[in-house]
């Protein structure tokens, strides 16, 4: 019985994606039939067109998506540090959960002005920026937790021993943090690949990244290269959880 | 000098733009900023007091948001207790993962192939001869209730949600705990309703918090799937923002910070009460 | 940093005057057509303009892209926005005081180009300039009036369009030419009528204001609040005592035009509308409308009106957008568009005057065969009122129909 549940509870959670996967396929799918009326291969190859406005999209997505994870992972694990040890700690950190709970188009909405005023907005620098606004306090969030006093005892030990600031970090510290940096990497990835409202705001929907196409899509109601689009956000970050799922999502649970 | 260094970065990030960005809305509802700034004034705040739109949109966010958490925790309380193994190992312990890869947009556009009126559900009943047209199919998307949205929003936080109990059950050792209980001679559902289900979701409240936030301010869910009114709250203000008229725009700001404040408020208020910024 | 100095930065943020300046080429105006197109050269243009509709889009992407690229080496990109939108930006850009736009050329209709005249937004008088503005019927008032504002060379035609209902002809057969006729349908019909809360559904509830009204005559000017407080509440009355019969009780209503299509397609909705009147042939070729659809101009007629192109006052790259408007308006790229199997955008231009070979090529196109002919809409054709009519329709809609 229980595994008769199970195998239909998995087919459910499939169902969203092999309807998506069957739609990015598909030409016409007139009602009431279950299945598309025909099927072609033509909206997949949109996206191996050179010139193609598809793949570019998917090109500067991932680009974005890697600066801003980056930047965020690395400035929010070694910015935590200074503020898990400060004695302004809560103080901080009730800062760095407002951009994450403002809703981050209307936090865009705010700020739009200023970055008008410093000609970042319409370009990809605004939107690097605007998207670091949002994903670095979450990096911090997500850090700041790590530095508990097992890792402090560790450094001081270091110290005690006669190591050097810069010892410790390479050779004890960093070792430790390898889960965390990459828990903290993908969620921000996360956070930047699936960002639309500051997106379209920023960039005043002239930086297209994929979530902009996806809407574009269903703005004109072509809903076959919008489940193709739709694939195409979901793809990489699958891929990702399924080669690391347990590591990926270990200590999103943040307290 | 490091520290000095590293603190500076966290307030251009976060405190800078925020504070920023908060000033310039006040400014811009008190009509000291903007094209059509003409000079102080309290005349959009009345209006949008007298108008009461951002009430009942904050009032409808907030039971859409309610409405989502409380479906997507029972779901996956429901599931944790049930068929917790079942996610440990197998099929499942894989597939539950794919969901978190499903942003914000796409859940929308998949709720609507689902549940639309020409979407996969009302094939599926009319197939079934359950249905005899494609308008006898129940309004599930745009609708009244904010089916559709709720739907997606459940879709997308109870994965997250039955993956956050899963660690806490190990971590709180509550297999062990349901066997003293079960010694003792308490059944299992006592045990699930009075012990396992309360300890999951008092351990994990902060983060079912911040999701509930996080649903109460989303945008591309109910932009696809919401009625024309009463709209969720980023919904409003951006509509205000980019309306006809350049004269709705103060009154965007100002649902931002009323929207702000209440936010902010509320979530100071739950952290200090949580554990989650005490110090480890 | 103390909280002092970021407050200090904030206040210069805030009050520290325009950003970069905008670039210092010439102003086009000044320039000869020939010195344009050296200027313009090469540039990069980018334009804002409604996507909501893919084979637009494709015209677009496809053909004009690729055109201009090879005539004038231009790049042209496209970023998507209404109206409101475009408004929005531009305002933004003038309160924060910036030299020069992020966007160079903007796709828009009368709302739009007053707005944007109130923001003081738009660049020109420019269209004097193009050599291909000598073939535009600017003597026709559909063309040369924009919602009773005269363009004044500030804005440049592109097409020309009158609003078509649509509906199935197997599930109508007779459509609704009155607004009682229309009562009447919803009423023995619920749940298949609808109208989008949107610039196309607004044109239509403008038509059915002068309806009420008895006649276009009252709206002919400048925008007045008597007129308008007369018939508006009779509008609302009425569309109140219908909307428990329309689609979804009334409750909510479409908020953009390709959902409706959408549902109209899959036979949720027996009517859909359009401002292009040749849509229904061109979506039914594309296989996306059944077969059964047909367009129609119901007898209390509907708003004719022209969309056109502007350039914004801050665009960095004035001459290189005005060599793709140039382009835009010419024969060729009217005829193009024409064409009910690209997009069937009626053309702006004066098809009379016109070199015998391409008037032939326009008097040979593919005839629609879905919709009326365009002489035969014509005589239903109601001119574009004051734009502040369509601000408050849409504002009131909402109030008292939407919310109501």
């Amino acid at each position: 019985m229980q595994k008769g549940f199970t195998y239909l509870l998995a087919a459910l959670i499939l169902l969203p994606f092999s309807l998506l996967l069957l739609l990015s396929l598909a030409e016409g799918w007139s009602f009431p039939s279950i299945l598309p009326d025909a099927w072609t291969a033509e909206h997949w190859s949109r996206l191996f067109q050179l010139d193609g406005d598809l793949g570019q999209s998917l090109l500067l997505s991932i680009g974005i998506s890697l600066f801003v994870a980056t930047v965020a992972t690395i400035s929010g694990f070694l910015t935590s540090r200074f503020i898990a040890y400060s004695p302004f700690r809560e103080r901080y950190l009730i800062m760095a959960y407002c951009p994450f709970v403002l809703s981050p188009v209307v936090y865009a909405a705010c700020i739009h002005f200023f970055f008008i005023k410093m000609g970042l907005s319409g370009h990809i620098g605004g939107v690097l920026i605007g998207q670091l606004i949002i994903a670095y306090p979450f990096a911090v969030i997500i850090c700041h937790g790590h530095w508990n006093e097992r890792i402090r005892s560790m450094e001081q030990l270091v110290a005690t021993l006669g190591g050097s600031r810069r010892e410790a970090f390479q050779k004890v510290i960093l070792p430790l943090s390898k889960g965390i940096l990459l828990v903290c990497f993908f969620q921000c990835y996360l956070i930047s690949w699936f960002e639309y409202g500051l997106t379209t705001l920023i960039g005043v929907g002239k930086v297209q990244t994929m979530t902009l196409k996806v809407f574009q899509y269903i703005n004109e109601a072509d809903i076959y290269l919008a489940a193709l689009s739709s694939w195409l956000l979901f793809l990489p970050p699958a891929i990702l959880l399924w080669f690391n799922k347990r590591f990926v999502f270990r200590e999103v649970n943040v307290s | 000098m490091y520290k000095a260094l590293g603190i500076r970065w966290f307030l251009l990030l976060t405190v800078l733009p925020l504070a920023a960005g908060l000033i310039y809305a006040l400014l811009y509802s008190l009509g000291l900023a903007g094209i059509l700034g003409n000079g102080f004034t309290l005349a959009y705040w009345q209006s949008v007091f007298a108008e009461g739109v951002v009430w009942r949109s904050l009032g409808y966010s907030a039971y859409i948001a309610t409405a989502s958490m409380s479906l997507a925790c029972l779901l996956a309380l429901g599931l944790v207790i049930k068929l917790r193994t079942a996610f440990q190992k197998g099929i499942l312990s894989y597939v539950i993962y794919f969901p978190l890869a499903i942003p914000a947009m796409v859940a929308a556009f998949i709720s609507f192939q689902l549940l639309g009126k020409a979407g996969l559900f009302s094939r599926l009943t009319y197939a079934l001869g359950l249905t005899e047209s494609l308008q006898s199919f129940p309004d599930l998307v745009n609708d009244f209730w904010g089916i559709g949205i709720i739907f997606s929003h459940s879709l997308m936080a109870f994965p997250f949600l039955l993956l956050l109990f899963l660690g806490t059950y190990e971590g709180e050792r509550l297999g062990e705990l349901k066997q003293i209980a079960k010694t003792l001679g308490a059944g299992e559902g006592y045990i699930s309703r009075k012990i396992v289900a309360p300890i999951l979701l008092k351990q994990n409240f902060a983060a079912i918090l911040l999701y509930f936030i996080f649903v109460l301010g989303s945008y591309e869910i109910p932009l696809l799937l919401g009625r024309e009114a009463p709209q969720m709250i980023s919904v409003l203000t951006i509509r205000k923002l980019q309306r006809y008229d350049l004269l709705d725009k103060p009154e965007a700001y100002i649902i931002a910070l009323i929207y702000c404040v209440l936010v902010l408020t509320a979530m100071v208020i739950s952290l200090r009460r949580s554990k989650i910024l005490q110090k480890n | 940093m103390k909280p002092n100095y970021i407050l200090l930065f904030i206040l210069t943020l805030l009050w520290g005057c325009s950003g970069p300046n905008a670039s210092s080429s010439t102003d086009p105006a000044k320039l000869s057509w020939e010195e344009i197109v050296e200027q313009g050269r090469g540039g990069v243009v980018q334009m804002m303009m409604w996507q909501g509709d893919p084979l637009i889009n494709a015209y677009m992407q496809d053909y004009v892209i690729p055109e201009v690229k090879s005539r004038y080496d231009i790049d042209l990109k496209l970023a998507n926005g209404q109206g409101n939108t475009i408004v929005s930006i531009l305002a933004a850009e003038l309160e924060a005081g910036q030299g020069s736009s992020e966007i160079d050329m903007v796709w828009i209709n009368g709302e739009t180009f007053y707005q944007l005249k109130q923001i003081n937004g738009l660049y020109g008088p420019f269209t004097d300039k193009l050599p291909n503005s000598e073939w535009v019927n600017h003597e026709n008032p559909f063309i040369g009036t924009d919602f009773q504002q005269p363009i004044n060379g500030m804005e440049a035609p592109w097409g020309s369009v009158q609003q078509a209902i649509i509906y199935n002809s197997e599930m109508i057969s007779e459509p609704p030419q009155s607004l009682e006729e229309l009562a009447s349908f919803v009423e023995a019909n619920p749940g298949l009528f609808t109208i989008p809360n949107e610039f196309t559904g607004m044109s239509l509830l403008k038509a059915m204001l002068m309806d009420i009204a008895g006649g276009p005559e009252a709206f002919k000017g400048a925008f007045d609040e008597g007129v308008y407080n007369t018939y508006a509440p009779q509008l609302w009355e009425y569309l109140n005592r219908i909307k428990p019969y329309f689609w979804k009780q009334g409750e909510t209503f479409p908020a953009q035009l390709a959902a409706m299509h959408q549902m109209f397609a899959s036979g949720e909705l027996a009517f859909t509308m359009s401002m292009n009147d040749s849509e229904v042939d061109n979506k039914v070729l594309q296989g996306i409308f059944p077969e059964s659809s047909r367009a129609y101009v119901p007898a209390f007629g509907t708003i004719r009106n022209s969309h056109y192109l502007g350039i914004t006052k801050l665009a960095q790259h004035k001459a290189a957008a005005m060599l793709v408007i140039d382009f835009l308006s010419s024969p060729e790229a009217q005829l193009k568009k024409q064409d009910p199997t690209v997009w069937g955008d009626g053309t702006v231009l004066e098809v009379e005057n016109l070199p015998e070979e391409i008037r032939s090529q326009f008097e040979n196109l593919p005839s629609r065969i879905l919709a009326p002919k365009r002489e035969d809409m014509l005589p239903r054709a109601l001119m574009e009122p004051d734009p502040e009519y369509m601000i408050r329709i849409s504002k009131d809609f909402r109030k008292f129909v939407i919310e109501g």
